[in-house]
């Protein structure tokens, strides 16, 4: 079997989620979390391990919150309210009004202590 | 000892969040040193108008039940240094907070600003007894129309058995146009079923609209009509004696043709 995720975090249970998450809708998960939807801004994701949105992450996303470094958080558009790491906390840059309907699928993860938001690549 | 004044309306959508971020940034214009608390628990809105959203990490919910100090929920503002906000929680519902915990909230943000201003939900339920639990003062927000007048007597009621008395009144969305045609309930109408003193007229504007979009409270701007409106408001809260401004509409040459043509 390929080892996709850190092997740690991805033996751990996960939710799949069959709807979109709106304003005020929260999940709270020992484990990895997929939604097959929306996240939309002021819904709130809380994970000890990765997070997956397949569909646009508008909120608030927590993964690996119980200190997990090797946690990572996937959408196939990327646009979070803010984004927090294990103990790292992120947000969009202030001018950010950009148009996220073309982008590519992104990954956020820790690298080097700070966390980097990158296209998304399928693992070899 | 700061003052702590409440935002309220009873019925919705007539610009209690409005007001609130634009009458807050104003006084923290003026000097003050103000926090503006977002008490509709579970539908947080003030955060988008602040444009503070994404750097929410604890609320008030939090703040009160000592998940963490109450300076970690404050998020002082982007662009005033003086202008601090604390949110609401969101996944959560008004009964996270009690009254008790609102007036001892009220207690201790008023040792730190000399304003604390709380922005109420709508409605008379559990979320607008705790907003006005900790409050000494409230500025009641309506518009022109009748429903939202009816609704503004009624919160004057309730305040006033609640032992907030004098209440001050801010009429919002006014449009003089209709008022001249006889449309739109005029500021003497409304004052005269009220009874309570004004503080202010806000004209209805477009700006208004995009400032909140972008999260920008329209005080900012200098060519704003409902900015200057309520850069006013500060200052009569602030105890000066500012003459309401002129809310007659600026015409161009077609408007006042047709206005001509009208009056034939």
């Amino acid at each position: 079997m390929r080892n996709f995720w850190p092997a740690a975090i991805s033996n751990r249970p996960t939710m799949l989620y069959e709807k979109s998450l709106r304003s005020g809708q929260n999940i709270d998960f020992d484990g990895n979390v997929v939604i097959l939807g929306d996240v939309n801004p002021g819904a709130e994701i809380v994970a000890s391990g990765h997070i997956l949105v397949m569909g646009s992450l508008r909120g608030l996303v927590h993964a690996g919150a119980t200190g997990e470094e090797g946690a990572t958080v996937t959408a196939l558009h990327f646009a979070p309210t803010q984004l927090r790491i294990a103990s790292h906390i992120t947000r969009p840059p202030e001018d950010g009004n950009e148009d996220i309907s073309n982008k590519p699928a992104e990954t956020a993860r820790i690298k080097n202590d700070a966390v980097v938001i990158e296209k998304y690549e399928a693992p070899k | 000892m700061g003052r702590v004044i409440v935002i309220t309306s009873g019925k919705g959508g007539v610009g209690k969040t409005t007001t609130t971020a634009n009458v807050g940034t104003a006084l923290a214009m003026l000097g003050k040193k103000v926090v503006l608390v977002d008490t509709d628990i579970g539908l947080r809105n003030l955060d988008v108008v602040l444009g503070l959203e994404n750097r929410i990490v604890y609320d008030i919910v939090d703040a009160v039940r000592g998940n963490c100090r109450l300076k970690q929920a404050l998020i002082k503002d982007k662009r005033l240094e003086n202008l601090y906000l604390l949110p609401a929680a969101q996944t959560k519902d008004k009964t996270a907070v009690t009254t008790e915990q609102m007036v001892e909230l009220c207690e201790k943000l008023k040792e730190e600003f000399d304003y604390v201003v709380i922005d109420c939900p709508a409605g008379i339920e559990h979320g607008f007894k705790n907003a006005i639990a900790g409050a000494e003062q409230a500025i009641v927000v309506t518009t022109p129309e009748v429903s939202a007048v009816r609704d503004a007597d009624r919160i004057i009621g309730l305040l006033e058995a609640a032992g907030i008395t004098e209440p001050k009144l801010i009429i919002n969305r006014i449009r003089t146009n209709m008022v001249r045609t006889g449309d739109m309930m005029g500021v003497d109408d409304i004052l005269d079923i009220l009874a309570i003193g004004l503080l202010g007229i806000v004209p209805d504007d477009d700006a208004i609209v995009i400032s909140t979009n972008r999260g920008e409270p329209t005080v900012f701007d200098d060519n704003s009509r409902p900015g200057r409106a309520f850069r006013n408001i500060a200052r009569r809260i602030e105890g000066e004696d500012v003459p309401l401004m002129n809310l007659e509409e600026k015409q161009g040459f077609f408007g006042r043709l047709k206005h001509m043509l009208k009056a034939d």
